[in-house]
């Protein structure tokens, strides 16, 4: 390999200092040209609407006057913001580790089963992921519905009582976090099927000749071989997860009483139905300096490992 | 830019023309070529948009404009996030319908009506007090209320369960075709819905009152709260929410809220019509929209329904109103085409014509034109919904007016009076805990 | 190292030949009963929508049973497949999803070529920067959005919003930055040797990246394939904000606007559109899979 740079160098220097330049000039000039649509599409789609929706945060109620951060500091003292914070941290944090885990152990399972039989598992195991959300939650509003559940329906059959889905805050906080993570899984499979398919078989082989029993392959061979995967699902999930809108909207619209509101639902009801966006936009904002900080990190590390390895 | 082919003159023209199209492009577009976009409520009854395009095209073609119609809907609140992006792009529908609060939320964007609202008031009779509230600001109309997606959202109740277990003849009570009788009508207070409740709830039969945060919800408690006179916040923009009133209110409602089923406080504007149409309920606060839907699928329930003012309270009979408006944004290309247009759909033929197509849903805004025959003639059962309109003494209100528009809309949309209810039940706390929060509440809506 | 692993294998099986076969059973045992319990957690609802579709709305109002269909008809699938606005939907649909995708392969691919493997200044920020984008919510971003599209009109007269195409220009903020970030991984993991043999050869970059990236990484470019289609299939809230005629709208947003209406629910219609409009990505799915685990299982062997 450093023979093969080194003549090429050589070839290069043979022939004048001006063709080097002009390659060096061709592969940066190549490299930008390819990333150029990119930047054009990220620069004028999102990074001067999200300029323009930072300033917008900083105006007064009726967007008249400038008031800086003075939105954030209003917003700081109320109580409902603050049981917003910590709705959205318990629904994000939680939806994403039950998630991840299902989503490890489901593709766990998928590997594990004789080739020819898993397409139809993983057909089958995906579903939740390819019905569009916005009518997938239609279809659990439906079955949580106060009058026509159909889950209270076998409880009563059973004996056991109807249960109020989405009336007691605690059940509703339970029902959006499982809609979440009935509807989030299937990416996490999918991700994690792929990664475990392309961990070589040789280090499973070896560790079973040092006699490694199936949680130690586990902790030592796979999730090592996983972690950058791991990692970014992780982080994108909890990303979006926390922009999360159409599941609380649709199902508890953060009733009851605010409890089950979140960044999203709750930006909405300021900004748009309460006629304050400069608010809403301070609220949709609040999460991005922390999760800008997280993701600066992980991705860094995985850049790390990348280069390492 | 001139190309070598243009003479001195012509580009002088050109650019003349050119620079007066960019200055003033809305009046050239106007002129040459007479367009106008409106955008209108997407009714839920079928049919009823067809009419409305039918009439909008019949002014359309007798005024010679090229009209385009949108029908926005009210689902995933569209008809807000329309109402925002064009207020702060300035570009969008020169007519636009507004619920309720959203015309006076966009004063500043929207363009006068007086000069079609005096006429207007002056042939058709004044309209009802919640109008001008939130119709007018700061002494100008700015909208004029449009027929479709006004309504009323009085009791609609089942005669047989009534009869059987309050021992109330609703029928009798407020009469199809007939004025209500005083007498038993002087008894309908919240004191005897309250006993009512409990009757029906011990038959198994609950009242479907919701207590979430959606519209349905709102409405009929903030009628309970002005029947008892409780305001939050006064029409000078004081905070008044700690008050002998709310304390009152608040504890008749801490004695209703055990006879509705347990989960009402994440009911959504559907739920109490599932309710109905179920029958599961002897009550519901709704607009027929519930009774129409029983007529398809469960008919047995339907002809037993019967839509009925509120209760009476110590300082009136308080009946939650919901009037849409027709507003023209100020960056509007056409507005003389637009003027003209709500004046023909405010016309009295024109207004019956939509009603008729509501099947009686939609309730126009002018006292005058409130004795349509359509409502007599809706059934089964025929009469239903006679009383539907408001037609003896019933005042129609929207919650938490008379408060000044901008902090009252924040207390309709975060729907404070129906959170309190739910603190002192579900949440079991007292009632002067509540009233502290919702006054550190209203300290926050007074934000500027 | 290769050969010793395999005669130590080798000699494994022979001598614990039993252990393991029962070892294996047991693990496969597990496996299936696992799936099984969460096959029924994940397909409860798809079901349950399937059996409401095949209900009359006069079935679902009388709240019999909700599990059986005691009159099935096909009634609401015949409205909606014969209903000129839902095969709109669909059609919208299809369209804009697949002019999606094939933007989002058309950026994301030599973009992701060029900030794994050329290095320019600014290149590691920008790919950290890309990810960044997904931390401000579209609800946020419809307003400036809307803005913008009102004063390209005011430039260039072409109506954008209120048609079908607007999102065929918004959808790829929402796939590119995810779609660039798995080919930068799945670029990454192509080793340099390729890179040199290829230059050494006279290759140029573009050539590169036609000729051995894309074969080589098309497991990930089906991956992200998947995910790009997925999401535009699946989009709610720009369709909701930026398209209202009925003509113009997708498949989500005119599904619950046209049969939602008001207070009004027409469960049984919106169930059969809702089972309909899932349709189209699961059959893609289940053709993409199979090539898509395919070359990443031949990958793995092959390494």
């Amino acid at each position: 390999m450093v023979d093969a740079v080194a003549v090429r160098r050589q070839v290069h220097r043979s022939t004048g200092r001006t063709s080097a330049k002009s390659f060096a000039r061709r592969k940066s000039t190549i490299a930008l040209v390819m990333a150029l649509p990119l930047i054009l599409c990220i620069g004028l789609l999102v990074v001067y609407p999200s300029l323009y929706a930072v300033y917008l945060a900083t105006l007064n109620k009726s967007m008249e006057r400038f008031v800086g951060l003075g939105n954030f500091a209003f917003l700081f003292t109320r109580e409902t913001f603050w049981m917003v914070v910590r709705q959205s941290a318990i629904f994000a944090v939680s939806a994403v580790f039950f998630k991840a885990l299902i989503g490890f152990c489901v593709a766990h399972f998928v590997h594990n089963v004789p080739t020819k039989g898993q397409r139809k598992w993983r057909g089958m195991l995906l579903v939740p992921w390819v019905i569009p959300p916005a009518m997938s939650t239609l279809a659990w509003l439906w079955l949580f519905d106060p009058s026509y559940s159909a889950f209270n329906w076998i409880l009563q059959q059973m004996g056991i009582g109807a249960v109020p889905w989405l009336g007691d805050p605690y059940w509703a906080r339970f029902a959006v976090i499982l809609v979440n993570v009935w509807f989030g899984a299937p990416f996490f499979m999918i991700m994690y099927l792929a990664a475990l398919k392309s961990v070589p078989e040789q280090l499973y082989e070896a560790a079973a000749i040092d006699g490694a029993n199936w949680w130690q392959k586990l902790w030592f061979v796979t999730l090592p071989m996983m972690r950058n995967i791991i990692a970014i699902t992780v982080l994108f999930s909890l990303i979006v997860t926390f922009a999360n809108f159409d599941i609380v909207r649709v199902l508890t619209n953060g009733g009851p009483v605010d409890q089950t509101h979140v960044f999203a639902t709750w930006a909405f009801k300021l900004g748009i139905e309460s006629n304050d966006i400069p608010l809403g936009a301070c609220v949709s904002l609040f999460m991005f300096p922390i999760l800008a900080v997280a993701a600066i990190f992980i991705l860094r590390g995985i850049n790390r490992r990348g280069n390492e390895a | 830019m001139p190309s070598n082919n243009f003479n001195r003159r012509r580009f002088l023209a050109t650019s003349v023309a050119g620079s007066v199209a960019v200055a003033a492009p809305y009046v050239l577009t106007s002129c040459a070529t007479r367009k106008l976009s409106v955008g209108f409520w997407d009714h839920w009854v079928p049919g009823a948009n067809d009419v409305l395009t039918k009439l909008t095209n019949e002014w359309a073609a007798q005024e010679k404009i090229d009209l385009k119609i949108d029908y926005i809907t009210s689902q995933g609140n569209k008809i807000l996030l329309t109402i925002a992006a064009e207020a702060q792009a300035k570009s969008g529908h020169d007519v636009l319908a507004f619920p309720t609060w959203y015309a006076a939320a966009q004063a500043k964007n929207l363009e006068p009506m007086d000069d079609v609202m005096q006429p207007l008031i002056a042939q058709n009779g004044d309209v009802v007090a919640v109008t001008e509230y939130l119709g007018k600001q700061d002494g100008h109309w700015l909208g004029v209320p449009a027929t479709p997606g006004s309504q009323v959202k009085g009791p609609c109740a089942r005669i047989d369960l009534f009869k059987q277990h309050v021992e109330l003849d609703l029928t009798k009570m407020y009469p199809p075709g007939a004025p209500a009788d005083k007498a038993m009508t002087d008894h309908w207070t919240w004191d005897a819905f309250l006993v009512a409740a409990e009757k029906c709830f011990k038959a198994g039969y609950p009242f479907g009152l919701g207590l979430g945060e959606t519209t349905d919800s709102v409405d009929w408690v903030g009628s309970l709260f002005a029947a008892y006179g409780a305001q939050l916040v006064d029409a000078k923009g004081n905070i008044t929410v700690n008050s002998d009133a709310t304390k009152q209110v608040l504890e008749y409602a801490k004695r209703l809220v055990p006879f509705l089923p347990p989960d009402v406080f994440a009911w959504d504007d559907a739920s109490n019509n599932k309710w109905l149409i179920a029958g599961k309920g002897a009550l519901i606060m709704n607009p027929p929209s519930a009774w129409a839907v029983a007529k398809r699928d469960n008919p047995q329930v339907a002809e037993q329904l019967w839509t009925f003012p509120s209760p009476k309270g110590p300082k009136g009979r308080y009946e939650p109103g919901l009037p849409y408006f027709w507003g023209v944004w100020k960056f509007a290309n056409n507005k003389a085409a637009a003027k003209s247009l709500l004046t023909y759909l405010s016309q009295r033929s024109v207004v019956e014509q939509l009603v008729q197509a509501s099947g009686g849903y939609d309730i126009p805004s002018f006292s005058g034109l409130r004795d349509f025959k359509i409502w007599a003639e809706q059934g089964p059962p025929k009469g239903t919904l006679y009383n539907y309109p408001p037609r003896n003494d019933e005042i129609v209100w929207i919650a938490a007016s008379p408060a000044p528009t901008p902090i009252a809309m924040q207390i309709y949309a975060q729907a404070t009076s129906t959170k309190m209810i739910a603190k002192i039940t579900q949440g079991g706390e007292s009632i002067d805990k509540a009233i502290a929060w919702a006054a550190s509440e209203l300290e926050g809506f007074m934000r500027v | 190292m290769t050969t010793s692993a395999q005669i130590a294998v080798g000699g494994v099986r022979l001598t614990k030949r039993g252990s393991m076969r029962r070892d294996r059973r047991r693990a496969l045992f597990l496996s299936y009963a696992f799936l099984g319990l969460f096959v029924v957690f994940f397909l409860t609802p798809p079901i349950y929508m399937l059996i409401t579709s095949l209900k009359t709305s006069a079935e679902i109002s009388a709240a019999s049973n909700p599990w059986w269909v005691f009159k099935p008809t096909l009634q609401n699938y015949i409205e909606l497949l014969t209903s000129s606005t839902y095969l709109t939907f669909f059609r919208n649909s299809a369209v804009v999803s697949l002019l999606v995708v094939v933007i989002t392969m058309m950026v994301s691919i030599p973009a992701a070529f060029s900030l794994s493997r050329m290095k320019f200044w600014g290149s590691a920020a920008l790919a950290t920067g890309v990810f960044l984008t997904y931390l401000i919510p579209p609800e946020l971003l419809f307003i400036p959005l809307f803005k913008t599209f009102a004063f390209l009109r005011a430039a260039t007269g072409i109506e954008f919003i209120n048609h079908w195409w607007i999102l065929v220009i918004i959808y790829p903020t929402l796939t590119i930055p995810f779609c660039t970030w798995i080919m930068i991984g799945y670029f990454g993991s192509i080793p340099k040797e390729l890179d040199e043999a290829a230059l050494i050869d006279g290759a140029g970059y573009v050539q590169l990246l036609t000729r051995i990236f894309i074969p080589v990484a098309l497991p990930g470019i089906i991956a992200a394939t998947i995910f790009a289609f997925t999401v535009s299939w699946a989009a709610f809230l720009y369709p909701l904000a930026f398209t209202t005629s009925t003509d113009q709208l997708v498949l989500p947003v005119g599904v619950v606007t046209t049969l939602i209406k008001g207070d009004v629910f027409n469960w049984g219609q919106i169930m059969t559109g809702a089972l309909l409009g899932a349709a189209p990505p699961l059959i893609i799915y289940a053709f993409l899979m199979d090539y898509y685990i395919a070359g990443l299982t031949a990958g793995a062997t092959k390494g």
